[in-house]
């Protein structure tokens, strides 16, 4: 078995303003419990200089359920001086087969984004 | 003074079939600055072009930060389909409610973008 598997969760947040990688961006995922209605934080990281975010959660934590994703990303224009439209965003999503990989990019700039399932 | 000069307006496309996004249910919040709880503003439903007109009027439209609430996965699923989002939510700050902000959806099964518009 291989040791340090990467995460079958990862991220890549992208500065399309400037055409560089988003790093030092603080990125947060959640899980909903299903019974409380409530968001349970399940990791924490900041984007590398490659905009990429690892470690997020294990294989083991990763059931089935609704998934958020938020990415600091008005903290991110403010530390280098930049304005922008939104101050945060949260992304949605829902997991029903655990045992697949999902990327889940952030091409941003500082008034618009996107976001898609990848691989 | 009369209300503010500025709009909001959104406008939701299907961008997997190339058609405006008709019969989307959304809600537009505002954020309470000193509770930053989320107060309702106006709930609605996109019409055949995908807009929904009157989404806030020009007195409610003040500065602060704001919610636009997309009930995408029940659009999805109202056409058979299935969606990776359950719903999608856009926060945006509005500095300048003298101003027009068009704040779109481009909308697939798999992905989705917004931007700033006019």
């Amino acid at each position: 078995m291989a040791a340090a598997v990467s995460s079958p969760l990862t991220t890549h947040v992208l500065n399309t303003g400037d055409g560089i990688p988003a790093s030092k961006m603080a990125v947060t995922l959640h899980r909903l419990d299903s019974e409380l209605k409530i968001w349970n934080m399940l990791g924490v990281g900041t984007t590398n200089e490659d905009g990429r975010c690892s470690g997020l959660i294990s294989q083991e934590a990763f059931t089935s359920g609704m998934y958020k994703l938020r990415f600091e990303t008005g903290s991110y224009w403010e530390s280098r001086g930049q304005t922008s439209f939104f101050p945060y965003v949260e992304v949605v999503f829902t997991i029903t087969d655990p045992g697949q990989r999902f990327h889940l990019p952030l091409l941003m700039s500082q008034f618009s984004y996107s976001t898609y399932r990848g691989s | 003074m009369a209300g503010s000069l500025g709009t909001l307006t959104t406008h939701v496309l299907n961008t997997g079939m190339g058609v405006p996004a008709a019969n989307v249910a959304l809600v537009l919040y505002r954020q309470d600055s000193s509770t930053n709880a989320w107060t309702l503003i106006t709930s609605g439903t996109t019409n055949d072009d995908g807009r929904c007109p009157g989404l806030i009027t020009k007195e409610q439209f003040t500065a602060g930060v704001y919610k636009l609430h997309f009930e995408t996965a029940q659009y999805w699923a109202s056409m058979g389909e299935t969606s990776f989002y359950p719903y999608v939510e856009i926060v945006f700050t509005i500095n300048d409610p003298e101003q027009k902000y068009h704040v779109p959806l481009l909308l697939s099964r798999f992905s989705y973008s917004t931007y700033r518009g006019s």
